[in-house]
């Protein structure tokens, strides 16, 4: 692999950046991971806020709460708690901070209100913004645009950013095949409200210069029908007044995510790594970070079962053995000239309450914080 | 809620909806990300033209492949990497019918930006094209891209529907959801890890597909089943929240804590009398080709398929 960046442990990372964007494919465990990194930053005195976008609000089960929602939830006292269970538990020695000196939030943004938010604001007046909102493409275009949730991420990031209420923001990005893709949404978004493109749709038919437009309109009229065609022409004609001002939106969302303020961090596990291997998948990500001119902080390695040692009784359960032997072979080997910023081990079971994420919190150091007990013991 | 995958009547195999799902000429393969939907969807794709019927297996939109691509893996199955671009040119000329028409349409830039970034576009004209190629062999299995981005793919023909009220698009959406909403042409496979997140989406993904697909429900497949160590007194003995750290203390603790937590977890599923095929986790396959553990993971799945 060619150089290597040289990326630090999480603690300094967090010590350098504002904002932590965490990306990566599915099941990789990133939504926990980026809150327990949030947790770290509280720990250090900051006032962290984790935004994680995720329709199916995974973050409140790994929370034990009943509900997470588009308004911060404030998980501060539940921290302070664990932190004092915690060191009763190991004593002063512990390397604990004695008292909680951060905060700790969390945010599950609603796409549909965001983006709603979003219309308003951009929109010149009220009526406009309704035109919008009331249009059945715009309706179809927030639910299920592949890059909806995207850009409404970095949009709520940059807001929340503004407002100054948080001194250490980490973003959680929806999951996606390319753990990048959601940088090519704003794009996309970028190309639909060009001039060029929406100012035919807006132009009434008699106007059209172009024999060609004119008939490629016409086909896709007979196609889709006319009912489609009259929404399409309402929708671009609204989308045509907010254009410039959502441009240059976007152009301050690029200009924050390219500030030395915002690191990336690629999450991945040793088994979801592909038959490309992990040096390649890590090579893509640095790529596109390097296009786009952002920072890269470090591959976040999750799910690893490297820290398992055999027990001197062995030969127990030798199926097992050899599955969880086979597993950390493929680690070793997928982690070889991997620049990795966190490695955080296996759990034996899922994260239940913010004191679950507390031990994995404490789990970023290099080694296990304390010998975990065995089953026998309970409570 | 209601569930449905449960055992049938005269056949009470736990793995026979499963077998009865894969008998389809339509197979769509889906689930939470990382559960192994591509190797899972190839080695069904190769049990099944191991038994001569002719087999093409469907992905979509693999980087790792050329876009469309079309390859022969033996006589009896062909791999097709399903590309939109290409699906939406077909489409439209099928559509438009005069190729000067069909040149005037595709080359038009605002055309092309539609068909590019228009929600639903894409994953209409993929999901058409397998629809479309059925028709050529005795089985289609399509691996469906992970739970979110899947579930869209099937709305969006539904949005479809709903947004144009006329014309052959309209009718194109209707036709395909009718054939993927009847349960002796298609059959909705989904994939599972035994862990909590996975389990409790595949039920999230069975509830949406049975509102879409009423009369065609899904079947279940469990995914890399670790090595059971724990009798069912040890894990009722000893349940994963009694454990004060998330964490186990060496390989054998980890080997019994991870057997009594997929019991545990799998009560998402077995509480609710589902029925579901599964594959033990085959130690990985270090050294080995992708391909070799498809071999593997085909000959652990004879049991399953029809």
């Amino acid at each position: 692999m060619s150089p290597q960046p040289a990326v630090g442990q999480i603690d300094a990372i967090l010590a350098r950046r504002a904002i932590l964007v965490t990306c990566g494919t599915g099941g990789v465990g990133k939504t926990t991971l980026s809150a327990a990194i949030a947790m770290r930053a509280a720990l250090a005195g900051r006032k962290a806020v984790v935004v994680t976008i995720d329709p199916a609000k995974r973050l409140a089960t790994s929370l034990g709460l009943d509900e997470l929602g588009d308004h911060a939830t404030d998980l501060t006292p539940l921290l302070r708690k664990a932190l004092a269970k915690a060191r009763q538990q190991q004593g002063p020695s512990s390397g604990l901070p004695p008292t909680l000196t951060g905060s700790l939030h969390a945010i599950i943004p609603d796409t549909r209100r965001t983006f709603e938010t979003f219309i308003r604001e951009l929109a010149p007046t009220e009526s406009l913004a309704e035109r919008v909102m009331g249009n059945p493409i715009f309706q179809i275009f927030a639910k299920e645009f592949s890059g909806a949730n995207e850009y409404m991420a970095l949009e709520r990031l940059y807001a929340l950013h503004r407002s100054g209420e948080y001194d250490c923001i980490i973003l959680d990005t929806p999951p996606s095949r390319d753990t990048l893709a959601f940088l090519d949404a704003p794009k996309l978004l970028v190309q639909f409200f060009e001039d060029r493109l929406i100012r035919w749709l807006v132009l009434p038919a008699n106007k059209l210069v172009s024999t060609g437009m004119r008939k490629a309109l016409g086909i896709l009229e007979r196609l889709t029908g006319a009912g489609f065609m009259t929404n399409l022409f309402d929708f671009a004609s609204a989308l045509f007044e907010v254009r410039a001002r959502f441009a240059d939106n976007l152009k301050a969302i690029m200009r924050l995510l390219e500030s030395p303020e915002v690191g990336f961090i690629m999450v991945t596990t040793p088994s979801s790594i592909g038959a490309a291997g992990s040096e390649s998948e890590v090579r893509h990500f640095l790529e596109t970070l390097g296009k786009h001119g952002l920072h890269f902080d470090g591959v976040a390695v999750n799910r690893t079962l490297g820290y398992l040692e055999a027990d001197q009784n062995a030969g127990r359960y030798p199926e097992a053995r050899a599955v969880i032997a086979g597993l950390q072979e493929k680690e070793r080997l997928a982690l070889t000239g991997v620049p990795v910023c966190a490695r955080l081990p296996e759990l034996a079971r899922d994260v239940h309450s913010v004191e679950d994420l507390f031990h994995v919190c404490l789990a970023f150091a290099e080694t296990l914080p304390h010998p975990a007990s065995g089953i026998a013991a309970h409570g | 809620m209601v569930f449905f995958g449960q055992m049938r009547s005269s056949d009470t195999h736990p793995f026979s909806p499963a077998r009865q799902t894969l008998s389809r000429e339509l197979v769509f393969v889906s689930g939470k990300g990382g559960v192994g939907k591509t190797a899972i969807s190839q080695a069904i794709a190769l049990g099944l033209s191991r038994r001569g019927r002719r087999v093409l297996w469907v992905c979509f939109e693999d980087p790792a492949r050329p876009a469309g691509e079309l390859r022969r893996i033996s006589p009896t199955l062909s791999h097709f990497n399903c590309d939109a671009g290409q699906a939406f040119e077909e489409y439209a000329a099928m559509k438009i019918g005069l190729a000067p028409l069909t040149r005037v349409f595709l080359q038009n830039k605002l055309m092309r930006y539609l068909a590019k970034a228009a929600p639903g576009i894409h994953e209409l004209v993929l999901l058409g094209k397998v629809w479309h190629e059925r028709a050529n062999y005795d089985q289609v299995i399509v691996d469906m891209p992970s739970t979110g981005y899947g579930l869209a793919m099937f709305q969006s023909a539904e949005n479809f529907r709903n947004l144009f009220k006329s014309g052959p698009l309209a009718r194109d959406s209707e036709q395909m959801l009718a054939t993927f909403g009847d349960a002796a042409q298609t059959g909705l496979l989904i994939v599972a890890l035994p862990e909590e997140m996975p389990l409790q989406e595949s039920l999230e993904l069975q509830e949406f597909l049975l509102k879409l697909f009423p009369a065609n429900p899904s079947a279940f497949l469990l995914n890399r089943r670790f090595p059971r160590v724990t009798t069912d007194a040890e894990e009722a003995a000893s349940p994963p929240d009694s454990w004060s750290t998330p964490y186990a203390a060496s390989l054998d603790d980890y080997a019994r804590k991870r057997s009594i937590l997929e019991s545990f977890n799998l009560r998402a599923w077995t509480d609710r009398g589902l029925a579901f095929a599964e594959v033990p986790y085959l130690p990985p396959a270090n050294g080995k080709t992708f391909d070799a553990l498809v071999v593997e993971l085909a000959d652990r799945l004879e049991k399953v398929l029809p």
